[in-house]
């Protein structure tokens, strides 16, 4: 028989079976519809991440640490005595992590291939108030970073590259949002150019009893408590700019940005005497001239400085988004393994029903092996059938929805959590299709063996 | 011609073993008419079955142009089956849930006839049984005649050399039962096909040329209607 007259055949016998057809497919149809789901929300994370990190981080930058503990799952905790190392910190839990010091910053920065070294100062500020008040507010501050193009509400950035002048701030809009609820100041616009003043701290040190005693005597009680509280330092900055809320930043929103080398000085000031001075955990750093990241990169690890490119962090990134699509890939395959059971079943029952057919079709002359086959593309119309209602059930209701996830989870207008492709779907299907087949291996060469005397036998 | 040679077929093994046919010979002309008569469980399905290749004895040989059926694979076998055979069935297997075009068109789907010419050739068969306007019925809307009728423009779309009834009138009255004699013999004596009718009639046996009664697995007698002269004379006229 012909492939073209069996399909047919297939199909007719198919659709003379409405309601078994539609329920076996139905069951292939809920794996189609999680896996659907599954490759939609993979590839619109993928999208997301992929927009998240284009808008965060210059392409060419490099994350440089000394500790590759760092990029391998956190440091791994070491138990037992070990040698003291000064280059080292201890973090919360009890790991080493081996910082970098100033003449490794030296070196980065005197290498050719690398610009913009910039070490991550790590700044911890006690308050910071605003001209016109003495509320003392907190928030984080990081240093500006003049790779990436900020977008602002109010005032002015430099150019693309250049930093920020020592005594700038740049705020984000999230915070003069505050300012501005908390009746500060009249309206967001109203804070450029205002005056902002961080105010830092000293670490204390232990002091010896010589200075002790020499601070009693020329400042009294007062000082003492000066020496126990520690030093301060105010430092008055100019409000630059507000800079926008983008959904795709990451940065901008959390932080207020100063200049690199105000940031530097913050920093020297905080840790000075202690453990910590003049140690970083990383140096941020871009890809010079031509040179691309991936070969710096290598270049740096034989040098013993690992680092990390805007791409392996977007590997990261996938990374997790493939686990979780994989999570949600795992139940759509369970659904369909429970429909196999169903389509095997389904079939069996087709076989014992149409004895007769098959029968007078092999009494005709219709060779086994085309018997087998007019089973097996009955399956596999049934996966066929399941592949699409499933997927396109699934389409239909993700595009629908896609808007109203986008605001509820607040990712931004144009972002979409679930980005359908045709590619994967068609492919898909085609799985489904040959999934269907498989199951129905076994009820296709029960028909096949049928023996045509038996099965037109009457009484 | 056909050629029947010690054919036995027993079933079963050991001290259960029954013996279907019991070294049944004889040779049917091309062209003719032939009752295989007996009663139930005399054997006559168990020899049809033999000689449209359906099964297979142990012993003996099936001899069809010139070629033993029995040594035949499968696949050859089914494929004289789809180009040289026909059959007719007593509850006539039409498939109710499908058209009667395509019930005809089964056999040229099975003998791989492109489906250009399918068309045509499904449309004479339903003309010769009297069935062109119900071509897009259903088979299950069909009367018991109208539905045998169907399987008989199923058995002679392919052009058969050889065409096995099995009772093809014992589930229909005698008007209809007529009627589906009259479309039997009619396309014998006009095609020169072979024509092989199983039953336990000898009202219906006595139409044919041949008649071989079978009783327990062995061949009680043959009639010859006709005398072998005119069987000849009548296969040089009735072919083509």
């Amino acid at each position: 028989m012909r492939t073209r007259d069996i399909v047919r055949r297939a199909g007719r016998s198919l659709r003379q079976a409405k309601a078994r057809t539609l329920l076996t497919s139905l069951a292939i149809a809920v794996g189609a519809f999680t896996l659907t789901l599954s490759l939609a929300a993979g590839e619109g994370s993928r999208q997301y991440a992929d927009k998240l990190i284009g808008s965060n981080i210059n392409p060419k930058a490099l994350f440089i640490v000394k500790d590759k503990a760092l990029f391998e799952g956190g440091p791994q905790q070491q138990g037992g005595l070990r040698e003291y190392d000064p280059d080292a910190t201890t973090s919360a839990s009890g790991a080493v992590i081996k910082q970098l010091n100033q003449s490794d910053v030296d070196t980065l920065k005197a290498r050719k291939d690398l610009e913009n070294v910039q070490p991550t100062y790590q700044l911890s500020i006690r308050y910071l108030t605003i001209e016109g008040s003495d509320k003392k507010f907190t928030g984080d501050v990081s240093p500006y970073d003049a790779s990436i193009r900020n977008e602002t509400a109010n005032g002015s950035l430099p150019a693309l590259g250049t930093q920020l002048n020592s005594t700038d701030i740049v705020m984000p809009e999230s915070f003069a949002d505050t300012l501005v609820s908390q009746k500060i100041v009249p309206n967001k616009a109203a804070l450029i150019g205002k005056k902002l003043t961080v105010t830092v701290v000293k670490p204390t040190t232990q002091p010896t009893e010589q200075e002790i005693n020499t601070i009693i005597a020329t400042e009294g009680p007062a000082g003492l408590s000066r020496l126990a509280t520690g030093e301060t330092k105010d430092v008055q900055l100019t409000i630059r700019a507000l800079t926008k809320q983008s959904s795709t930043a990451l940065s901008a929103g959390s932080a207020l940005q100063i200049a690199s080398a105000q940031a530097k000085e913050l920093a020297e000031y905080t840790t000075q005497g202690t453990d910590n001075f003049q140690k970083y955990i990383g140096v941020t750093a871009q890809a010079a001239g031509d040179n691309k990241p991936e070969d710096v990169k290598a270049a740096l690890d034989k040098a013993g400085y690992p680092s990390q490119t805007a791409k392996d962090l977007q590997n990261l990134l996938f990374t997790i988004v493939n686990i979780l699509q994989g999570i949600v890939a795992g139940f759509g395959v369970l659904a369909l393994f429970a429909s196999v059971f169903g389509i095997i079943n389904t079939q069996y029952i087709s076989v014992l029903e149409r004895t007769q057919q098959i029968g007078l079709m092999k009494a005709l002359g219709m060779r086994g092996r085309d018997v087998a086959r007019l089973f097996r593309y009955e399956a596999a119309w049934i996966g066929f059938l399941g592949g699409v209602i499933g997927s396109g059930v699934a389409w239909g209701l993700g595009t629908a929805l896609n808007p109203w996830i986008t605001q509820t989870i607040g990712i931004g207008e144009g972002n979409y959590v679930l980005v359908f492709q045709w590619l994967p779907t068609i492919l898909l299907i085609i799985a489904l299709m040959v999934i269907a087949v498989v199951a129905g291996y076994l009820p296709a060469r029960k028909a096949a063996k049928l023996d045509p005397i038996e099965a037109l036998r009457t009484e | 011609m056909i050629e029947v040679k010690h054919v036995t077929k027993t079933y079963g093994k050991k001290h259960n073993i029954f013996k279907a046919l019991k070294d049944v010979s004889f040779t049917i002309p091309d062209g003719a008419s032939v009752a295989i008569l007996g009663k139930s469980g005399s054997g006559k399905s168990t020899l049809m079955h033999a000689m449209s290749g359906l099964d297979r004895p142990e012993t003996g040989e099936v001899i069809i142009d010139g070629e033993d059926i029995l040594q035949l694979k499968t696949k050859q076998v089914d494929k004289f089956r789809a180009t040289k055979m026909s059959f007719i069935f007593q509850s006539f297997f039409v498939q109710a849930n499908e058209t009667c075009f395509d019930n005809v068109s089964l056999p040229l789907e099975i003998a791989k006839i492109p489906s250009a010419s399918r068309k045509a050739r499904v449309e004479k068969a339903l003309a010769a049984v009297e069935l062109s306007d119900k071509k897009k019925s259903r088979a299950r809307d069909l009367s018991g005649g109208q539905k045998q009728r169907l399987a008989i423009a199923r058995a002679i779309v392919n052009h058969p050399q050889i065409l096995f009834a099995d009772e093809p009138t014992g589930n229909l009255d005698s008007v209809t039962g007529a009627t589906v004699e009259r479309l039997l013999f009619g396309y014998n004596k006009k095609n020169g096909t072979t024509l092989i009718i199983v039953t336990h009639d000898p009202e219906l046996a006595a139409k044919c040329d041949i008649e071989i009664h079978i009783k327990d697995g062995k061949i009680e007698s043959i009639t010859n209607h006709k005398t072998v002269s005119k069987q000849a004379t009548k296969k040089t006229v009735g072919a083509k």
